[in-house]
């Protein structure tokens, strides 16, 4: 796979991947990254991840030369043992109704009944690429194609806590109530990010999510298991 | 040496009021924004005239300011915006001089007359909570994120504290944030833009629309373009994109860790700070380092 670089300045530097959400050039993102923090962790401030970008700021300049000598480093670094993350976490979710207000939308757009627009959505295996927008909040891949669907012309100025919808190519959850473009399809009832834990997020980068379909029974049960310390994620 | 914990409680909240310091780094990971002062020089002035360890919590103030009671004996320094600030009512107070605070002082902001945020140091920095790193305010990472009527703040009070003699009023200058030249570096999507296109904003002078808060500033001027949507990629404070629209939207310290608008320019870490002194109307252009 072909890696280019962009130098902002001597201490912000991106390596870029082919532009696609694919799987692949996630894993190739996080092997680049394990090699960079064991090699040079010292020098390195922060890598921030893109669906095909890896950033760095750096606590040293770095030269042209240095990015194109590090590229050459990248393809050889061995394929060895993967520390890929591999977990399977199932989400339960309630998809329409007042938890999903734009599910009848969806399924005007693409000629669909609400109830394939469900089994699509929760049928698919997604992949967290990146945490990003607001936090804890997943950036996915893995949509079933026939569900893209344009963000809103007009972003909305509330969307819950718990909302799942789907914005151009992805699919993701609302962590908390925040102003947003997505259509919303449901609802999950777990929190998703909670600063007092360490980490603050349940699920890895390369870890995968799935959506299981819950009835509002079942919905305000979590809610309460939550609220009352009760419930427990379980991955695969 | 006694510290008593003591609060300051604001009978006017201000519209923007909130705690700083350099901010929460290392957690963009998760989604995090880095958060910390909008300016900060200015932050760094007024712990620097404390003699408090650098990156102390100060609070940071925008127009509307705030105003506030001391329950105990302090001291204080303002740097940043230019604002008429009144101690017990009547004293009018310049930027960079310390005042010694008695119990029940009365500090109130009024108008602001030039620049964006004021900042105040206190006496060995603010006690609010300390987490993932930073002080810095934030939603759902610190209990509050701005400042609400009748709400406190903790600090440190040291009554019996003996002093080194600094300069009661050192001077504070805030002409070094007139400068409408903002230095940027050209940003991972610069050179899909035609040539024409990157000439026009270069020569272009740039007005700072009403859309300004500590996520984001965006400009007035429009530039249409075609530029190609990206695939969601990293951003930083003083990243600047280009939207569909034409917008130009310079991120500032509360901004989202990543974005999906191509990413045109990247603003200096010193230009940083004096953009965000600038005012909605202000004007500024961008030179390229």
């Amino acid at each position: 796979m072909e890696i280019r670089f962009f130098r902002t300045h001597s201490k912000l530097v991106e390596f870029i991947w082919p532009p696609l959400i694919s799987e692949e050039i996630l894993k190739a993102l996080i092997k680049v990254q394990q090699y960079l923090e064991k090699e040079y962790g010292e020098g390195i401030k922060e890598i921030r991840k893109g669906y095909h970008t890896l950033s760095l700021k750096l606590q040293e300049e770095i030269s042209e030369e240095d990015c194109q000598e590090l590229i050459e480093e990248f393809k050889r670094i061995p394929a060895g043992p993967d520390d890929y993350p591999t977990k399977t976490w199932t989400l339960p979710v309630l998809y329409g109704g007042e938890y999903g207000k734009d599910l009848e939308l969806l399924a005007k757009i693409h000629k669909l009944k609400t109830e394939e627009i469900i089994q699509m959505h929760s049928e698919s295996v997604y992949t967290i690429h990146f945490y990003g927008f607001l936090p804890g909040f997943m950036y996915l891949g893995g949509l079933n194609p026939n569900l893209y669907t344009k963000r809103k012309e007009r972003p909305e100025r509330l969307i819950q806590e718990g909302t799942v919808a789907i914005g151009g190519q992805q699919t993701g959850i609302y962590p908390q109530e925040s102003p947003g473009g997505w259509n919303a399809i449901g609802s999950c009832p777990l929190p998703l990010f909670d600063i007092q834990k360490k980490p603050p997020v349940f699920a890895q980068v390369g870890d995968s999510i799935r959506f299981k379909v819950i009835d509002l029974e079942t919905y305000k049960k979590i809610k309460f298991q939550v609220q009352n310390g009760k419930y427990e994620l379980k991955h695969d | 040496m006694i510290k008593i914990p003591s609060y300051i409680h604001f009978i006017q909240p201000g519209l923007m009021t909130s705690v700083q310091d350099l901010g929460r780094f290392n957690l963009a990971q998760y989604g995090i924004p880095y958060s910390g002062a909008m300016d900060r020089y200015s932050l760094e002035q007024v712990n620097f005239l404390l003699q408090n360890p650098k990156g102390s919590a100060v609070l940071e103030m925008s127009n509307l300011g705030p105003e506030m009671v001391f329950e105990r004996p302090t001291r204080i320094v303002f740097a940043g915006a230019e604002a008429d600030i009144l101690w017990n009512k009547k004293k009018s107070i310049k930027n960079g001089q310390i005042l010694e605070i008695q119990e029940e002082d009365v500090i109130k902001i009024k108008n602001f007359r030039k620049g964006q945020w004021l900042y105040m140091g206190i006496q060995g920095g603010f006690e609010t909570e300390y987490i993932a790193g930073s002080k810095s305010w934030y939603p759902q990472i610190t209990p509050r994120f701005k400042i609400k009527k009748n709400d406190s703040i903790c600090y440190l009070s040291e009554e019996e504290r003996f002093y080194p003699s600094v300069e009661p009023k050192a001077k504070v200058r805030s002409d070094w944030f007139g400068n409408h030249l903002i230095q940027v570096f050209p940003g991972p999507e610069w050179h899909l833009l035609p040539k024409l296109l990157q000439n026009r904003i270069l020569k272009k002078s740039f007005t700072v629309s009403e859309l300004i808060n500590r996520m984001a500033y965006q400009l007035k001027e429009e530039i249409s373009n075609d530029l190609p949507q990206i695939l969601t990629a990293p951003v930083y404070p003083g990243t600047i994109q280009l939207t569909p629209g034409g917008n130009l939207i310079i991120l500032m310290r509360d901004a989202q860790v990543t974005g999906g608008y191509p990413r045109i320019l990247q603003v200096d870490n010193v230009s940083l700070n004096v953009l965000s002194q600038k005012r909605s109307g202000d004007k500024i252009k961008f030179s390229i380092l």
